[in-house]
């Protein structure tokens, strides 16, 4: 018989987790919006909105203190960053937008340099997803091959049933440790029928087909098109589960300071400036194009999957109102 | 280990001044003998025109309990107008810190001519007890220190509520 | 906004036919300008792909201006296409461009600014009854619930200074002026509650500089705040960074700002930018009895000084 757990009870595995020193954190109301934070309490908990930020940030943080230097009389001292003292965290009430795209960063940290930041987080994280019930005219994960109720990158996976309560599945052994840590709070039911899942989330993409285009047509007038009215922000990667982009700055003075790790995006005209005074992408909308490229071509030619899970975060938030959904279907039209 | 606060508390005072008036006022002070806290740090500026407001939000965020901006009077000014720009810009920017939270006792603007070393004696002295009452700045203090919740890896707040549980 | 205050009034502000008139005004202006060849472009609204939503659009032939749309969802202030910070844009030659009340002040700004020059530009001005607040939902019309706060007090409906107007007022009602009383709220606050109030907001800010990007005014080409040698202030989305960015940026801002409030629509983090913008603007009325945008003056006031000027903190 399918486990499944209450809605008072997943807020109490919440509470049992901090009391057994888990950090935990999901949804919590930020203002009017909710963001993915360290939850304080179960009740914190919000289950009824797409947090604004994506959860990349439990593994990628905003900004990440690298290493620190002071100069004593001894000279120069670097510290680095005591990994281990990085807490074990459960990632709780996750969109599957946001938790298939873990499994893409993974390959980026993991490649030829291994990101000991991304993956000592990574390897402390248990992943809770959840399936979604709403969606709105922005998403569109079936486009691009995910489903709201997908599971890709979740440990455990909770599905709303039609009587209140969720279904639990799980898909890894860290995902089953979970489980069996607090096996009171998850039942066997009868009655599992699940609710009916979100819908409009957009017909499927054909995305090899965008991808053969977009092999074909680095230089086109599309590109101008599209994003001549791009303002050069960081709002569309910052938003994005999958954008990965960062900086490294240090940051103090010359007798005390920290290295530090933040976020960064190709839409700003100083990411490709180089020290000579050259950009080779001068204009917006080639930074736009290597948006696009990135996240449909590129990625795809080294590790075979595509930097975008349909979350439709940058659609709504983008300042200029550039709609990446309609652009694929443009190129997808396009690419006969 | 433990003097009592007040006691221990040195004020970091930064004086933003101007070469041609402020900074000669100064001068004449330390010529003529005059006695004044050892607080101050006098920055010299060819103009309070060149005194940009970062100047002084960078003071308080590396430390800074009390600013000081001072050049020469209206008229005075060795570049005709300077100081008549940064009046404004001086009145501006003290509305807007304020505004985010700054208390404005800790933010002092003079005019001190090369002939008044006493005044510049009168206002640092002013400003050093003023500063020694008032305590240290923490607000920015503490800013420094704090992380993104992201970029943390082990949290007070966190330990905080593991406790409260 | 907050929804605890008032049960929010929610009859449309706005019909179809006011809509309509005005996007048929901006429709045949720009064909006419465009077969004319008087200008290169047409800088506009056109509709986007989900309901209720617009979206900036460049047209350079007669026969794409008929996608020009003016709705309540052109929430855009256009002027930034103007800047030097768009190139390309100015590039393209004679420009015409549609500007909402508010958007006209940033143009005369720019103006001012020696940024645009008047003669080479065409201007559209559109009767403007409000947009929607960001995060409004757009399936619903333009109502007391999901106008944008700037919109509340506009005092600019019509445009000054266009070369034409597109569409006509309707009958406006009094709206509650929501930002003045979060303004009087917080200037009532104690300095430290004030910086709690601030440093909760700067604290979530990512430094996605969405909001300098869209403001028609930061169109520096090197911005202090981007620059790392010397460092003028941390570039890093931290607490202590993002405290003195908003402070650089309001400063820098301050005696230029038009209260397009673009700044403040665009922030994902949904900070509230333009209590500051409209601090300031209030404070330098006071001063020096100026409001930017509203005349195109030759000097900003932090660009000028009288002799008479208030010098009473100074000792
Ligand atoms: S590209 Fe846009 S829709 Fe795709 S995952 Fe990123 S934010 Fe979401
Ligand atoms: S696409 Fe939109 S969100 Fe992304 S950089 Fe351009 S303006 Fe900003
Ligand atoms: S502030 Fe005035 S002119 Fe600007 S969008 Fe609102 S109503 Fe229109
Ligand atoms: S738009 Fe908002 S989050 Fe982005 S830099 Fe500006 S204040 Fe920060
Ligand atoms: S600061 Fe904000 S409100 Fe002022 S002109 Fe710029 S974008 Fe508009």
């Amino acid at each position: 018989m399918p486990k499944t757990i209450t809605e008072h009870n997943l807020r109490l595995l919440i509470d049992s987790l901090l009391k057994d020193r888990f950090r935990v954190v999901g949804p919590r109301l930020a203002g009017a919006m909710a963001l993915y934070e360290p939850l304080a309490k179960g009740e914190e908990l919000v289950l009824d909105q797409l947090p604004r930020r994506s959860a990349k940030e439990v593994f990628f943080p905003v900004c990440e203190n690298i290493l620190s230097f002071e100069r004593t009389e001894a000279g120069l001292q670097v510290t680095d960053v005591d990994l281990s003292a990085m807490s074990e965290t459960v990632l709780v009430g996750v969109r599957p937008c946001d938790a298939a795209a873990v499994p893409v960063l993974d390959e980026v940290f993991s490649w030829d340099y291994k990101d000991e930041f991304f993956l000592e987080r990574r390897r402390k994280t248990t992943i809770i997803g959840m399936a979604c019930t709403k969606s709105d005219d922005a998403c569109f994960c079936s486009a691009v091959g995910l489903s709201p109720g997908e599971t890709k990158g979740s440990d455990l996976f909770l599905t709303p049933l039609l009587g209140g309560g969720y279904g639990c599945q799980v898909l890894t052994d860290k995902g089953q440790q979970l489980l069996a840590r607090y096996p009171k709070l998850f039942v066997d039911t009868v009655d599992a029928r699940l609710a009916p899942l979100a819908g409009g989330t957009g017909d499927r993409l054909d995305l090899k087909r965008i991808k053969a285009w977009l092999d074909d047509n680095f230089e086109s007038p599309l590109w101008n098109d599209i994003a001549e009215r791009c303002a050069g922000c960081g709002a569309c990667a910052f938003l994005c589960p999958a954008c990965h982009c960062f900086d490294i700055n240090d940051e103090g003075t010359t007798e005390l300071g920290h290295r530090r790790k933040h976020w960064d995006a190709c839409g700003f005209g100083k990411f490709t400036n180089h020290a000579s005074g050259h950009n080779p992408r001068d204009l917006q909308n080639k930074r736009y194009r290597n948006r696009i490229m990135h996240k449909f071509k590129y990625y795809d030619d080294k590790f075979g999957q595509t930097l975008c899970t349909g979350c439709g975060r940058c659609i709504r938030h983008c300042p200029v109102g550039i709609d990446i959904a309609a652009i694929l279907r443009e190129i997808e039209s396009r690419s006969q | 280990m433990h003097h009592s606060k007040k006691h221990a508390f040195e004020p970091k005072i930064v004086a933003f001044v101007c070469t041609w008036c402020t900074y000669a006022g100064a001068d004449l002070a330390g010529t003529s003998r005059l006695q004044y806290p050892a607080n101050v740090r006098v920055l010299k500026f060819p103009c309070t025109g060149r005194i940009d407001p970062v100047f002084i939000l960078r003071a308080f965020q590396k430390g800074a309990d009390g600013v000081l901006v001072s050049g020469c009077h209206p008229g005075d000014c060795h570049y005709m107008a300077g100081n008549l720009h940064a009046r404004r810009r001086f009145a501006a920017f003290r509305t807007l810190i304020e505004f985010v939270g700054v208390d404005l006792d800790r933010l002092e603007f003079s005019w001190v001519s090369a002939a008044e070393g006493g005044k510049w004696v009168e206002v640092v002295t002013e400003l050093t007890n003023r500063i020694l009452t008032m305590g240290p700045l923490e607000e920015f203090k503490a800013l420094e220190a704090e992380e993104c919740w992201s970029g943390k890896l082990d949290t007070p707040e966190l330990q905080e509520a593991y406790n409260n549980i | 906004m907050n929804k605890s205050a008032q049960k929010l009034d929610v009859t449309p502000l706005v019909d179809e036919s006011y809509c309509a008139a005005a996007t048929q005004a901006i429709r045949c202006e720009a064909t006419r300008l465009l077969t004319e060849g008087t200008v290169a472009a047409v800088i506009g609204y056109q509709a986007g792909r989900r309901k209720g939503t617009a979206m900036p659009t460049i047209v350079s032939s007669p026969e794409k201006a008929a996608e020009l749309i003016f709705s309540s969802a052109c929430v855009n202030n256009l002027a930034l296409y103007l800047t030097k910070a768009k190139k390309e844009v100015r590039g393209k030659g004679r420009l015409a461009i549609v500007a909402k009340g508010c958007d006209m002040r940033a143009l005369a700004g720019l103006i001012a600014e020696s940024q645009v020059k008047r003669d080479e530009l065409v201007i559209i001005g559109v009767a403007c009854a409000g947009v929607y607040a960001s995060g409004a939902d757009r399936a619903a019309p333009l109502t007391n619930a999901t106008i944008a706060r700037k919109c509340r007090e506009c005092v600019v409906h019509l445009p000054e200074g266009a070369d034409l107007l597109a569409g006509s007022l309707p009958q406006q009602p009094m709206l509650t002026p929501l930002e003045s009383q979060e303004l009087a709220r917080l200037e009532a606050l104690t300095p430290a509650g004030r910086w709690a109030f601030w440093k909760e907001h700067f604290s979530r800010c990512v430094r996605c500089m969405a909001c300098r990007q869209v403001c028609p005014f930061c169109y520096c080409e090197q911005c202090l705040c981007d620059r790392n040698r010397p460092q003028a202030l941390e570039s890093t989305p931290r607490p202590a960074g993002n405290m003195a960015w908003h402070i650089v940026r309001a400063m820098h801002l301050a005696g230029r700002c038009a209260g397009c409030a673009e700044c403040e629509r665009v922030c994902p983090m949904d900070i509230p930018l333009n209590l500051l913008n409209r601090k300031m603007a209030k404070e330098l009325k006071e001063l020096y009895g100026y409001e930017a945008g509203l005349q195109p003056q030759e000097k900003g006031p932090l660009a000028e000084y009288k002799d008479t000027d208030d010098q009473s903190f100074i000792k």
